[in-house]
């Protein structure tokens, strides 16, 4: 396992942020931790690298209990992305090269190739201050990842870029994968999650409430079907399973257990025809929402607008 | 890599970021030649304040009331007197006035007078003269009653010629004074404060930079925040080197240029342990001087989450370190006093006081143990400011130390 970590407690005055998080991140996998705002997946991940110390739990980085002590391995993007503005930007992923070990010379040779990979070779003298917000964080994750760190952590990899620009970085996480990383990112934009996690955990109220492959998330939530009339009447209704719902000129339910097949016989024979039919796999957003639940979304959104 | 090597090398990356962020920027050459400005404005201060004191000056007289004779004999004895005394600390031109009517009423009147400005004034016979001053002019009545003195001698003796032919030979001493030996170590005192005044100061809001780029996250997440800590510590050291060098060079060489006359009468002011071990012991204590009011500074200022934060906390600083500069003169004034033992044990007094105790005395094992004692000071220091960081800005206590008292202390999540 590149992280393991058991029972994580972290209180903040008298409120758990995290509360008997447990995680486990084989090697070479792009591992997602999935959560509304204010659920403690920062606080986890900050955890998780010795940054801050848990109240309780215990958890190993690359086989040590001590993350400091491995801390030349891992590359981290915070969540808030800080560089200094005065360095240029070759300058500013050699450094943080070398606060992980990485002497000076290989960091910026790698910096600029690690640049012109990533379509910034234009900006290999330029100063922070002059970049872009894009450019900038695309710089600060080319930080973290110049000394070749056996495993990646990334909060929030993707707030503030451009479909561009998240396009690069989803490139280049798996780039980084391919090279033999392990890559713990946490996020709230479920699509990434869905391209990207070989295994994800969903966290909501400080403690885990999923953990499996995005396929497991998948099959927790039934296969729903959306169609529509070639005749509609209000006779229609009575004839769809319970929890169908009114979408435009068209009915979405979940698709019955025995198949769509039987349905399909009645409503033609009914006279109702069909104009449209589909038939979709759930999403991981749709299993999102229903294990983290609305409840739990508005009280992390409210809980960050406290913050 | 062993730990330690992991620390060092991870504590000079920080040193070598902050070292280049500072010395390769505009501002440095500003702070570099800050003593200069310090020194131009200062001249353009004492010309302006001499300029208005000699334009005072310039129409004080004493004055003595007699005639013939008398007055020129006064007039010798004021001349031959008048030598003893450098040039700033003369007296008053002396002047002549002739006797007429009411002697007491005219010296009285001359008080008075717009076309000088008598500071004091002499009547009757030599052997009972009546001297009137004015305010600050006491001293003037001295040199008066003095003058007459002199006169009357040279009145008896009848000649105005000396009578005794000294021959004068200047001798240079072999070691120094004690009390040139006092005066070496209150300038070493005085030296010391004014180099970390300027320099150790500037550490105060080196980890604002981090805070406001949120850096720190970056930095916390790869290096312990005591290398942080002491990677700023040593990169502004190096800075402060920088800013030394530059300077010494620029005195050694004024130095030079000295009147010899100055040269000379610096040659009583001398240090204990020899100048060599002088220097180095110098060097010593300027560091832990520096890393220890760094240290504090540095802990102070990585508290502060805003600039005007900061401003508010320069003022507490710099009584910080005008109180240790205070205690340190005062050891350096009387080396054998509890005063002077207190002064060294205190851990951040210690380096000046020490640096007194070089210029003062020949032993050399105390500088030994208090060199010892201010570097398990400077560790403490850094150490507890890192944690009081860690604890209050990353909101992270540390278990072994603060885990007992979580309850009390805790920190609400912003």
């Amino acid at each position: 396992m590149a992280v393991t970590a058991k029972g994580l407690v972290k209180r903040f005055g008298d409120r758990r942020v995290v509360d008997g998080v447990d995680i486990a991140v084989p090697k070479g996998m792009i591992y997602g931790v999935l959560g509304p705002n204010g659920a403690g997946k920062t606080t986890s991940l900050r955890i998780v690298l010795g940054i801050i110390e848990p109240d309780g739990g215990e958890r190993s980085v690359l086989g040590n209990p001590r993350p400091r002590e491995v801390s030349d391995q891992v590359g981290y993007l915070p969540e808030e992305r800080g560089l200094y503005p005065g360095m240029k930007t070759v300058q500013a992923i050699a450094f943080m090269g070398a606060l992980r070990g990485l002497d000076w010379k290989t960091g910026r040779k790698r910096a600029v190739e690690l640049m012109e990979a990533a379509g910034l070779g234009h900006a290999t003298d330029q100063k922070i201050r002059k970049l872009s917000k894009g450019m900038a964080q695309l710089v600060q994750l080319l930080g973290s990842v110049v000394h070749q760190p056996d495993l990646l952590v990334l909060d929030e990899p993707f707030s503030g870029l451009d479909p561009v620009n998240q396009e690069r970085l989803e490139k280049l996480i798996l780039a980084e994968r391919d090279r033999g990383a392990t890559i713990l990112f946490s996020t709230h934009v479920m699509a990434h999650a869905e391209r990207l996690c070989d295994r994800l955990t969903i966290i909501a109220g400080g403690k885990v409430r999923f953990e499996g492959t995005v396929a497991d998330a998948r099959a927790t939530l039934p296969f729903k079907a959306h169609y529509v009339p070639h005749f509609p009447n209000d006779g229609l209704p009575a004839l769809l399973p319970a929890d169908a719902l009114r979408e435009g000129d068209g009915w979405r339910f979940t698709l019955p257990d025995e198949g769509i097949e039987a349905l399909l016989i009645k409503l033609i024979e009914a006279g109702y025809g069909i104009s449209g039919l589909s038939i979709e796999r759930p999403s991981l957003h749709d299993v999102f929402v229903r294990i983290v639940g609305r409840d739990a979304l508005e009280q992390g959104e409210r809980t960050e607008t406290a913050a | 890599m062993s730990n330690l090597a992991r620390l060092t090398r991870q504590t000079f990356t920080i040193a070598r970021r902050d070292f280049v962020a500072t010395v390769f920027t505009p501002t440095f050459l500003l702070f570099l030649l800050a003593p200069l400005m310090m020194l131009a404005f200062g001249t353009v201060g004492g010309m302006g304040a001499a300029t208005m004191a000699k334009s005072g000056g310039d129409k004080v007289r004493i004055v003595v009331l007699a005639e013939g004779e008398r007055a020129r004999t006064l007039a010798a004895t004021d001349a031959r007197l008048r030598r003893i005394y450098r040039e700033r600390e003369r007296p008053p031109v002396l002047i002549a006035e002739k006797p007429a009517g009411d002697v007491a009423k005219q010296a009285r009147a001359l008080f008075d007078s717009k076309a000088i400005e008598a500071s004091a004034v002499l009547y009757g016979p030599l052997e009972k003269p009546q001297i009137l001053y004015g305010p600050q002019g006491d001293r003037s009545a001295d040199y008066l009653a003095q003058l007459a003195e002199q006169g009357l001698q040279v009145e008896k003796i009848g000649s105005t010629q000396a009578l005794s032919e000294p021959t004068r030979i200047a001798i240079a001493r072999s070691g120094t004074t004690a009390g040139g030996q006092g005066q070496a170590a209150f300038f070493t005192v005085f030296g010391l404060f004014m180099v970390s005044l300027l320099l150790a100061g500037q550490v105060v809001g080196t980890m604002a930079e981090e805070r406001s780029n949120k850096v720190i996250e970056i930095l916390a997440a790869a290096v312990p925040l005591e290398s942080v800590f002491f990677g700023k510590l040593i990169g502004m050291f190096g800075v402060a080197l920088l800013f030394l060098t530059f300077w010494g060079t620029v005195v050694l060489n004024i130095g030079a240029f000295l009147p010899v006359k100055l040269a000379t009468a610096l040659g009583d002011v001398g240090v204990a342990v020899g100048m060599p071990l002088f220097v180095l012991l110098f060097f010593a204590y300027f560091v832990m001087a520096y890393m220890l009011l760094g240290a504090v500074f540095l802990g102070i200022g990585a508290q502060a989450s805003t600039q005007r934060e900061l401003q508010m906390m320069s003022l507490p600083i710099t009584i910080f370190q005008v109180a240790m500069f205070g205690f340190a003169s005062a050891a350096a004034a009387s080396p054998d006093s509890w005063v002077a033992t207190a002064a060294e044990l205190f851990p951040f007094s210690s380096p000046f006081a020490m640096a007194a105790r070089a210029a003062n005395s020949s032993e050399l094992w105390r500088h030994g143990a208090a060199l010892a004692w201010q570097a398990l000071w400077v560790v403490l220091t850094v150490t507890i400011a890192a944690r009081l960081f860690r604890r209050g800005v990353l909101q992270s206590g540390s278990p072994r130390l603060f885990r007992r008292r979580r309850a009390a202390v805790d920190i609400p999540v912003s």
